[in-house]
This record gives C-alpha cells, sequence and structure tokens, in this order.
C-alpha cells in the first residue's frame, strides 16, 4: 500500500511542478528594462542570411542614435509564423515583429491610428496608398507597410527571340499572352509557352479574378454568386483551356525552376527572383499582368509590414522604432532587396526610371483599392483550404472538373 | 535523539538518495520539457484555445468535432494507416536485405556500409528539398533514368496515385537505422550455428529460414514497433514535399495535426488530434507485443525452460 501512495504523491508533486513551471514561463518578460536603465525593445524578422546582417546594421544605427533604447534583433528564419505564433500563445510576443497575415494575428496587434494620426497627414501619405489597405483589417491599422511586391509576368527573351516574336508591352491582353504561348511552344524542345502552380495559392489566385472584375467574395464575405459568377468560371476555364491546349503546363513550384532551366516562356511571379534570375545569366524581362478585354489587370500585393504587439510594455518607443524602420533612410538602406514603399525614395532614387522596377510600381498604382478576401472574410484558412483543393480539382490533369461545379461545390 | 532505531533508516534513505541525485538533471529536463507539455496539451485539448484571445473550457467538444463534424479526420488517418501498411513491411524487407548484403565479406563492404546508413544521419529537411527535384515530373533526375531506360516515368508529386508511393519511396530512403540495427544483430550470431547447421547439410536458404530469421526475431519485433510509430508520425516529408496534396492524397495525420494547430489556430482542437494519435499508437504497441509471444524467440527463455524441463 506503501507504494502505490508513494507514486501517486510522486505524481501530483510533477504536474504541481510542470503547471508551476508553465506558469512561470508564460508570465511577462516583456518591455524589460536593461541593466543600464534602457527600454529594451525585441523585434522580430522573418528574413535570412546577408538580410539579417543589413538589418542588424540598421538597428546597430538606431540604437547608437537613442542612448535609451535598445533594440534586439530576433532572426526567426524560415519558420517565421509558427514562432510568432507561438511567442504569441505564450505571451511572450516580441514587442515588434514583422507581419502579413494581420487578419489571423489582429487580436495580438496594437492599433496604429492614433500613432499615425500625431504624425500628420503628410506622414500617411507618403506610403503608397493602395499598401495601407494591406495593413488594416476593417477600419483600423495595425502595421506600418515596409516593403512590397506585386505579381509581374517575367518572359524569357530569348525563346521570344527564337520563335520571332515581340516583347510583351504593357497593356497586352490575355488573348495576346495565350497567342504568344502558343507561338512559343515546342513540343520537340519541350519548351512550353506559359506555367502556372497546379496547386495555386487561393491568396495570389484572387488576383486574376478581379482583372476580369469579379472576386471570390463581395464585401460582406458572401461567395455564392461570386465565386461561381460567370466571370468567375470564364477566368478559371481560360487558364484550364491553356492546360489542354497544351500552351501551357503546370508545375510543382511557382515555375521559378522551369524558367531557370528555360524550358517555360513565362510565368507569374512576384520579384522574389530577380536577382536570382540575373546571377543564373537568364535573359528575361517583366511586363505588367495581361488584361482582360478593356478591363485593366490587376495584382495581389505581398506585403511585408511590422506591427507592434498589444502585450508590449513600451509602446511609444516602440513606435519610435517602427517609424525608424519604415522612414527614408531605412527605405533606401533595403533597396538591394526590398521594393521601397515611400514615394519620396522612389522619386529620389529614380525607381521609376529602372526598366524592371517600374513595372512593379505600375502594377501597384493599378491595384489599389482592390481587397483580398483573406481580409474580408471570417475564417479564410479554411476557406483558403476549401478554395486550394478545388483549383487543384480543376487545374490536375487527373481530374480538370469543370470549373463551374468544382466552384458551385465550395460556393454553395 | 540518535537513538538505534534511527540509524539504520537513515543510512538507507542517503543510499537511496544518492541515484535520484544523480539521474536528478534528467528527471528535471524530463518535466520541463517532456512531461510538461505532456500534461499540459492534455489541459488545452478540452479548451477552445486560440493563440491569441482568451481559452474557452469546452470539456469534450473537442473530441466530439472530431468524430462527428470533421471528415478530415477520416480521411487523415485512413492515409496515414494505408501509409503504414505499406511503408512497414517494405521498410523491414529492404533493412534486413541490405543488412545480409553487408554482413557478406566483399572487399569495400565498409564504403558501402558508410553509404548505406549515411542517409539516417541528414536532416530530413534537406532530403526532402532534394527529393522534391528529383521526383520533378518534367525535369526530375528519377524520369530522366526512366526515360534513358525507355520507360515513361509517372507523374510522382501530381498524380494522386502515386504521391503517396512517392513518400513511401522517400521515407524509405532513411532505412539506415534499422539497417544497422540488424546487422549488428546478424552479426552476433555464433558462427558455430551455422558450420554446425552446413555440416548437417544445410544450404545458405535454410540456414538464413532455421538460423538467422529466428535468432534476430526480438531485433524485428523492435524494428516493427519503431518503424509502425514513424510511419503514423511522419511529417516532415509530407510537409515539405507534397504539403498535403496532391488533392489531399499524402493529408496524413501529422500533417492534419499541424495544420490545425499552427494555420487555423485551434492549439486545443490540435491536442485532441494528437492524444488521438497516441492512443492508438499506445494500442497497435500493444497489439504487436501481445502477438510477439507467438512470433518471438528469446534464447534466454529457452534456457530457462530446459532447466525447467530437467527439474521435472
Amino acid at each position: 500500500m506503501n507504494v502505490p501512495k508513494r507514486m501517486k504523491l510522486f505524481f501530483l508533486f510533477t504536474i504541481v511542478a510542470t503547471l508551476l513551471l508553465s506558469a512561470c514561463s508564460s508570465s511577462d518578460t516583456n518591455g524589460e528594462k536593461a541593466e543600464d536603465g534602457k527600454v529594451k525593445l525585441r523585434f522580430a524578422t522573418w528574413d535570412v542570411g546577408d538580410d539579417v546582417e543589413l538589418q542588424q546594421g540598421l538597428i546597430d544605427e538606431f540604437n547608437a542614435k537613442n542612448s535609451d533604447i535598445e533594440v534586439v534583433l530576433e532572426a526567426y528564419g524560415g519558420d517565421y509564423d509558427t514562432k510568432i505564433t507561438a511567442g504569441i500563445g505564450a505571451k511572450d510576443a516580441p514587442d515588434i515583429m514583422y507581419m502579413w497575415n494581420y487578419p489571423q494575428y489582429k487580436d495580438a496587434l496594437e492599433p496604429l491610428d492614433s500613432y499615425i494620426k500625431d504624425r500628420g497627414e503628410e506622414y500617411k501619405s507618403n506610403f503608397y496608398e493602395a499598401l495601407w489597405n494591406y495593413n488594416s483589417v476593417g477600419e483600423d491599422i495595425y502595421g506600418l507597410p515596409v516593403g512590397y511586391t506585386t505579381h509581374v509576368v517575367y518572359y524569357n527573351k530569348d525563346l521570344f527571340d527564337a520563335a520571332g516574336l515581340e516583347y510583351p508591352q504593357a497593356g497586352w491582353t490575355w488573348e495576346d499572352l495565350q497567342a504568344a504561348a502558343k507561338k512559343l511552344t515546342n513540343k520537340d524542345k519541350k519548351i512550353t509557352g506559359f506555367a502556372f502552380p497546379g496547386q495555386p495559392d487561393p491568396y495570389d489566385f484572387e488576383m486574376y479574378l478581379w482583372g476580369n472584375g469579379a472576386s471570390y467574395v463581395d464585401n460582406k464575405g458572401k461567395l455564392d454568386g461570386n465565386l461561381n459568377s460567370k466571370k468567375s468560371i470564364e477566368t478559371f476555364k481560360m487558364f484550364q483551356n491553356m492546360l489542354e491546349e497544351g500552351i501551357a503546363i503546370t508545375t510543382e513550384g511557382w515555375g521559378d525552376t522551369e524558367m531557370k532551366s528555360g524550358k517555360v516562356g513565362m510565368f507569374i511571379n512576384g520579384a522574389w527572383y530577380l536577382s536570382a534570375f540575373t546571377e543564373a545569366g537568364i535573359n528575361y524581362g517583366v511586363v505588367e499582368i495581361p488584361a482582360f478585354g478593356n478591363n485593366p489587370s490587376a495584382s495581389i500585393v505581398s506585403s511585408s509590414g511590422i506591427a507592434m504587439s498589444k502585450d508590449s510594455k513600451y509602446k511609444e518607443a516602440a513606435f519610435k522604432f517602427m517609424e525608424f524602420w519604415t522612414g527614408e533612410q531605412a527605405n533606401k538602406a533595403r533597396l538591394s532587396f526590398e521594393l521601397p514603399v515611400l514615394k519620396s525614395v522612389v522619386e529620389s532614387e529614380k525607381l521609376q526610371e529602372d526598366p524592371i522596377k517600374k513595372v512593379f510600381y505600375n502594377m501597384l498604382e493599378q491595384s489599389e483599392g482592390y481587397t483580398p478576401t483573406s481580409f474580408v472574410t471570417e475564417d479564410w484558412s479554411k476557406l483558403s483550404d476549401d478554395l486550394s483543393l478545388v483549383f487543384e480539382q480543376i487545374f490536375n490533369p487527373s481530374t480538370r472538373v469543370d470549373p463551374k461545379e468544382a466552384l458551385n461545390s465550395v460556393a454553395k | 535523539m540518535f537513538t538505534k532505531k534511527n540509524k539504520p533508516k537513515k543510512f538507507t534513505l542517503v543510499r537511496k538518495r544518492v541515484p535520484f541525485l544523480f539521474i536528478l538533471p534528467w528527471i528535471i529536463g524530463f518535466i520541463v520539457f517532456t512531461l510538461g507539455p505532456l500534461v499540459f496539451s492534455l489541459i488545452m485539448s478540452l479548451f477552445d484555445w486560440p493563440i491569441a484571445g482568451e481559452a474557452k473550457f469546452i470539456g469534450f467538444d473537442n473530441f466530439k468535432t472530431m468524430f462527428t463534424a470533421d471528415p478530415q479526420f477520416y480521411d487523415s488517418l485512413v492515409i496515414t494507416l494505408k501509409f503504414a501498411l505499406i511503408f512497414v513491411p517494405l521498410n523491414l524487407l529492404v533493412a534486413l536485405v541490405l543488412a545480409l548484403l553487408i554482413t557478406q565479406p566483399i572487399k569495400g563492404i565498409k564504403i558501402f556500409r558508410t553509404i548505406f546508413y549515411l542517409p539516417a544521419v541528414v536532416s530530413g529537411v534537406a532530403v526532402s528539398i532534394i527529393w522534391g527535384w528529383m521526383f520533378n515530373s518534367e525535369y526530375g533526375v528519377l524520369n530522366y533514368i526512366l526515360s534513358l531506360l525507355g520507360i515513361e516515368g509517372p507523374d510522382w508529386l501530381i498524380d494522386p496515385k502515386w504521391a503517396i508511393i512517392t513518400i513511401v519511396i522517400a521515407s524509405a530512403w532513411g532505412v539506415g537505422t534499422m539497417m544497422l540495427i540488424f546487422y549488428t544483430d546478424i552479426k552476433g550470431i555464433p558462427y558455430e550455428m551455422y558450420e554446425a547447421a552446413s555440416i548437417d547439410g544445410a544450404g545458405p536458404i535454410r540456414q538464413f529460414i532455421s538460423i538467422t530469421i529466428p535468432t534476430i526475431t526480438p531485433t524485428i519485433l523492435f524494428n516493427v514497433i519503431t518503424s509502425v510509430i514513424a510511419a503514423l508520425q511522419q511529417l516532415t516529408l509530407v510537409l515539405l514535399l507534397t504539403g498535403g496534396g496532391p488533392l489531399k492524397s499524402t493529408y496524413f495525420y501529422g500533417l492534419f495535426v499541424y495544420n490545425n494547430a499552427f494555420k487555423h489556430h485551434e492549439l486545443g482542437y490540435a491536442s485532441a488530434n494528437a492524444w488521438f494519435m497516441f492512443i492508438i499508437i499506445l494500442l497497435l504497441t500493444m497489439l504487436i507485443f501481445k502477438s510477439s509471444s507467438a512470433w518471438v524467440f528469446y534464447e534466454a527463455e529457452v534456457k530457462k525452460e530446459r532447466k525447467g524441463r530437467k527439474r521435472k
């Protein structure tokens, strides 16, 4: 009888101990003052490698200028969202963090409207208007834009030359793209005109619907009549037709691998590949996404902003740093890997004269006023999963479901 | 105070404490990093626990949702069990064959031993990424090699029929550890047994069936159990190689739990999922152990039996 009792005590002890320990770990370590009385701020970034070094350099500069604040950089790298999620869950979120998925995290973030108002209208209007949409949820702003990329068409100039085709120009249509893809496709050489992901990211894909005057939901978040509208079905049908005609292929990744190997004439994505393609010695060009008839094309914006944790103890200091991080000097310092978000920097650096970068800015101005469904609907992560599956059914060669039928299955 | 009664008691207590003191670091580590999270996740499974915002106690609702309202739960479970059913026997077979091969006295066998074991050391993430390139149906190495043989390779990662097989192949790549365990066991079989058998006229196949296999059954049991657990917990490959696709054909249970926790931010629900898998693994392991008395052969037991018989 003695032993089980002891075991019971042991278990009780361990359980109490664990609860105590887990309670300890979730107690606030935020906003701890450093030994020398400085305000200590934690700042989480998702960047990796050289970019982190560059960021650390900028932070050192900020710390040197502000004797009362010490910002500590935490580079989370690839698993950024998981780590931020865990941090927020444990009430141990960094004071300032890189952010893109505002709807998902908004309950843990500090609304910034009052801080921005304090800085004046001029401060706010120096940012590209389209970007505020991507850093707010509803009426509240939760982040400051740091960088962005719109999506554009990358094309292989060598393949265009070989096919005797002229390079595409801004204002072209999807019909033009299909005609070019047809001429580029060469079965013997295993070259295809156009490529897009076989499992398209629903967040990205919505821009094609926008271009055709449709979207997944209306402003009340209703799917039926929007996702399965005539225009929406038409858009999916067009992509499916390109596959069936053999002038396009679906890719397992984003299409960049196929582009690099010279087997694909065109694909659409953000600014992430510019330096990689240049390094790989690919003779490429970029152009705006084609339009549906007279309707101007639009692009989804992949944005990076920074947000403040609701639990941060030193919010004024945190905003001071955020202001620095999104300011002109920092924008300029990040030119090598990020598209600046400030109109004044774009002007002073003459980015509108850069034949490649200007395309991204044109696309940005064209895309003002669109709000992605992820910012409108209640449960985007679930809807995104459903859409993903349906898009796959439409594009996977083993199914190739009729878009109307497939989209109806989610919308109704 | 120091009566005779007290002294020996104190002495034994000290004697008992010292060993505990030595393993104390481990015990603390176990409580903080294993038992703590375990207990905590059990508590979480009874809550609606979003990342941000308040947790709400909901009793067994998470389990109810899982069994009655989430078709993905059943789909993932079936896919995972199917995978285990193909993966475990195949992996055992490959490991055993490799182990037999590297016991052969061939020149340069040490190099092969290293080559076969090497994949077990490489990080699962790196392996997944490399497999992704190899399996690419258009530009992958695998289909290129097949095309040299005049075979048109399948769309490994695009065709739902092939995707699960792709995962099996990629998982079987890490067979090195199991091979090594078999290898050490086979090496430990006394040479005299084979010698005696060959004098009696048993050929290599007979020797394998009558000596090698029965002697290594405890190791087979160990490998079956560990590989069943590994198969049911498979996550890295599906997370990085297929992301659950195509058409959710590789949406394994591990991915289901992971996505519920870190994509949909339903920590309570994911904890409930995880505990259900724990119970399944527990039951399966118990079942395999129970069955082992029928097919696992321990030398020590035989010796005891013999002694027993003598006494009779």
